[in-house]
């Protein structure tokens, strides 16, 4: 029977089988480290003030009106259940973060190409019918940044609209006027009138109607549970509940219309754009992109380059781009194809785990979401107020977005092809992307989210130009990037994150 | 998976393979005390089609995924109630057509002990046989298992308890029939986050769900010639289905049914095996080469 012992020692080994797994996100009540009393005055962004939306003046404190709407409060908390416990619990963490919890999921569940039909042809999802197969839309990683950024600038201005007239009313919090109304959550001095809570579901729910259409039911349940937790839990009134609704449903529909309206309905192209890239590059003397997927599959969103960036000019995005990529044809680009092949075929097992980790690709949350991810922990343990974690959410996903557009104005501008075109021998351990090579998404992301995640947090400044590199040089292990597009790559996506730096130093938030 | 045809590669492996009979872990028999047969495996397997959650596609950026594998089995009677085993495999992927690059390596290490809780004659045709069997798997290289189905395995550790009943007839049929429940432990990735089964996970934990699988065997065995032929099942208890035209993933409900047939004589083995139906599987054809060597002391 001795012999049953190795066998025994393995299976305790497995532990059991232990199946629990860590969340790196588990969000604490959000205590936050300051009010921020003045982001009223902060500069907006595409909002000219904060006057531009009125809040009309809440009812006396004493009025019988706002004392119904105590008793309510009171008899909910009475006779709470577990279930509502829960939802108070859930959105005690915080709006911003949460929301932004949500559209990761949102891009991860949407981020997948369509099937092609049996004749070799692919359908294209149409957000003027979002439910036919495929769904619209494919949150591919242009898609993401753009889907993030709306969400995240679209918070922040109507936050600060908020505080704005927060402190124009100085109405407290139900807690703290009456004391038999428990505070369920950490409850501040901050002004009740309009509930910021309320001002993140109905601006975040207008956006993801637009962005995400066929998750509207998803979308509204969980934005009228927000509402619900921030009144159960005796942060805020019915009334402040309304007005702050009625806040976030007008500055969204400023957003909404700019979306209908910043380029991304023609982004996609038509076969007669595709074959103009391609006959672009032959007239340069150039071998043209050609989709290595079977079959062929048109470019991801060839005129996503022409959309209208957050913080740039048109003159800008152009002025910022970064020089042609070696020839085809040079001996510079043989000797970077040679380089790719002799990496992807000797990588080491850190290497292989750096690919990986940075893979974000199809079914993922994209890599302007794994910047997210990275940034969310930071804004977690800062305790930022709503308001200032929207601020560096949307300075981030501005920055990110408007990398996107300069990223993919040059990719199809020059049109180069993958390292797999031009040597065929060379297998990647990642999905190719299906655009053009030059230069990295990767790497302009991340050199402009690391600026931007440096200025916001400057003692992790080392960590997250650290994670700029290895997320970089990921897509040259991966065998799907010369090492000329990343370097061109975060060249170019740390100028564009200047921008959003830049419009930080003076926004008067510091 | 897509991977190989099941959650459990070693274990096909070593259906597949099926060594002295007595050297797989869902058989009926034992290996005779202080005896060591030892045996390497060829496994080649390949399918052109697998399942995206029940529909049934092919896949233009694969063409054929092919697996191949050399398994090192080792099997020895402790006692005549008690048989060890031990397969390490090595394993190697390719996809014929698009960008992909194959993976390769030394995959799970599986230990198991094969203990006969009853051998009585039943009827006056033949004996009736009674096994429990411990199994357990652990990886035995830090390969990738996110990059199904190119992945050489899932990486996850896993223990199996198993009850085999046999019954061996004097002329020299036989009938065996074989259940298993596996636990497997969480995978970890490399990655932080992660989408399954409707759901966004901010981790790099995959908790895997449990599995469940049996074999009916029926065979002809005489001398030193054997022929077992074998319908098996596969359920994953849970786990989420591969999303339309997404990759598959490590932690996906992986379930199928297979008929497998092979032939034994003397310490040379050949076989056969198809998947007939599935979930995130490839509906793969498998062929078997082993050669196995028996030693007394």
């Amino acid at each position: 029977m001795r012999a049953t012992f190795p066998v025994l020692a393995l299976a305790l080994t497995c532990a059991a089988c232990d199946n629990t797994i860590t969340s790196s996100e588990v969000l604490p009540p959000l205590d936050a480290a300051s009010l921020d009393s003045t982001a009223g005055s902060w500069q907006m962004i595409v909002l000219s003030g904060p006057t531009q939306f009125t809040v009309a003046a809440p009812a006396a404190d004493t009025s019988a009106a706002y004392l119904a709407e105590l008793a309510a409060i009171k008899a909910t908390q009475a006779n709470l259940t577990a279930a509502q416990r829960r939802v108070v619990d859930y959105w005690a963490a915080g709006g911003v973060l949460r929301w932004n919890q949500i559209v990761r999921g949102l891009v991860a569940r949407y981020n997948l190409p369509p099937a092609p039909r049996p004749d070799g042809t692919y359908p294209v999802p149409d957000p003027e019918n979002p439910f036919a197969d495929p769904q619209f839309p494919f949150a591919n990683p242009p898609y993401a940044s753009r889907a993030y950024s709306y969400v995240s600038v679209a918070q922040y201005e109507a936050l600060k609209t908020a505080w704005y007239w927060k402190y124009q009313y100085h109405r407290p919090s139900p807690a703290r006027i009456d004391n038999a109304i428990r505070a369920l959550m950490p409850i501040s001095d901050l002004p009740a009138y309009p509930s910021e809570d309320a001002v993140l579901s109905g601006v975040t729910v207008e956006m993801l109607k637009v962005l995400f259409p066929t998750a509207v039911a998803e979308i509204t349940q969980r934005a009228a549970e927000q509402r619900n937790a921030a009144l159960w839990s005796g942060k805020a009134a019915a009334s402040d509940i309304a007005a702050g609704l009625a806040l976030g449903k007008a500055v969204a529909a400023v957003f909404v219309a700019r979306a209908g309206g910043d380029g991304l309905r023609t982004a996609g192209g038509n076969p007669a754009l595709w074959q103009a890239l391609k006959d672009s590059a032959v007239a340069r003397g150039e071998i043209p992109w050609i989709s290595q997927e079977s079959p062929p599959r048109p470019p991801m969103l060839p005129s996503f380059g022409l959309l209208q960036a957050w913080l740039m000019t048109p003159t800008e995005v152009t002025a910022e781009r970064p020089p042609a990529p070696p020839s085809t044809s040079s001996p510079q680009m043989h000797q970077e194809v040679a380089e790719v092949k002799e990496t992807v075929d000797h990588l080491s097992g850190a290497q292989l785990a750096i690919a990986y980790k940075w893979n974000d690709g199809a079914g993922t949350y994209a890599p302007p979401g794994h910047w997210n991810d990275i940034a969310a922990e930071h804004i977690r343990d800062a305790r930022m107020s709503e308001v200032r974690a929207a601020r560096a959410l949307a300075l981030l996903n501005m920055a990110m977005h408007d990398a996107a557009v300069g990223c993919w104005g040059v990719k199809f501008l020059y049109f180069n092809p993958r390292p797999v075109q031009l040597d065929p021998t060379i297998k990647t351990v990642i999905g190719l992307p299906n655009f053009p090579a030059y230069p990295s998404g990767h790497s302009t992301y991340s050199a402009s989210a690391a600026l931007v995640l440096s200025y916001l947090f400057p003692p992790a400044a080392a960590d997250f130009d650290a994670m700029k590199e290895e997320a970089s040089i990921s897509r040259l292990y991966g065998g799907i990037h010369y090492r000329s597009d990343i370097e061109r790559g975060k060249e170019h996506g740390g100028r564009i994150g200047g921008y959003a730096v830049r419009f930080a130093q003076g926004d008067g938030a510091n | 998976m897509l991977r190989g045809s099941t959650v459990l590669p070693f274990l096909v492996i070593a259906l597949s393979a099926a060594s002295l009979r007595a050297q797989t872990v869902d058989d009926g028999l034992l290996i005779p005390r202080r005896t060591l047969g030892t045996g390497l495996v060829y496994a080649h397997e390949s399918w052109s089609q697998y399942w995206e959650g029940t529909l049934k596609r092919a896949n233009g950026n694969i063409g054929t995924l092919t697996t191949q594998s050399v398994t090192w089995m080792a099997g020895y009677g402790v006692t005549d109630r008690l048989t060890v085993m031990a397969m390490l495999p090595y394993v190697r992927t390719n996809a014929s057509q698009g960008p992909l690059h194959g993976m390769d390596g030394v995959q799970d290490i599986t230990l198991a002990a094969k203990y006969q809780l009853l051998a009585t004659p039943f009827t006056d045709r033949g004996t009736l046989h009674a096994m429990v069997v411990a199994v357990a798997g652990i990886p035995a290289s830090n390969y990738v298992p996110d990059f199904l189905p190119l992945s050489i395995g899932l990486a996850s550790r896993q223990f199996s308890g198993r009850l085999t009943l046999n019954f061996q007839a004097h002329q020299g049929w036989f009938l065996n029939g074989s259940v298993a429940h596996t636990w497997r432990a969480k995978v970890t990735l490399d990655r932080p986050a992660y989408y399954t089964n409707g759901q966004l996970y901010l981790s790099n934990e995959v908790a895997m769900p449990d599995v469940f699988d049996y074999t009916v065997t029926a065979g002809f065995q005489r001398g030193r010639l054997c022929i077992p032929i074998s319908l098996s099942q596969q359920r994953t208890l849970g786990g989420g289905d591969i999303r339309r035209q997404d990759m598959p993933f490590v932690s996906n409900r992986m379930d199928f049914v297979k008929a497998q047939g092979q032939v034994m004589y003397r310490g040379v083995h050949l076989g056969m095996s198809r998947i007939i139906s599935g979930r995130n599987v490839g509906q793969s054809t498998t062929l078997t080469a082993g050669l196995f060597h028996t030693v007394r002391f």
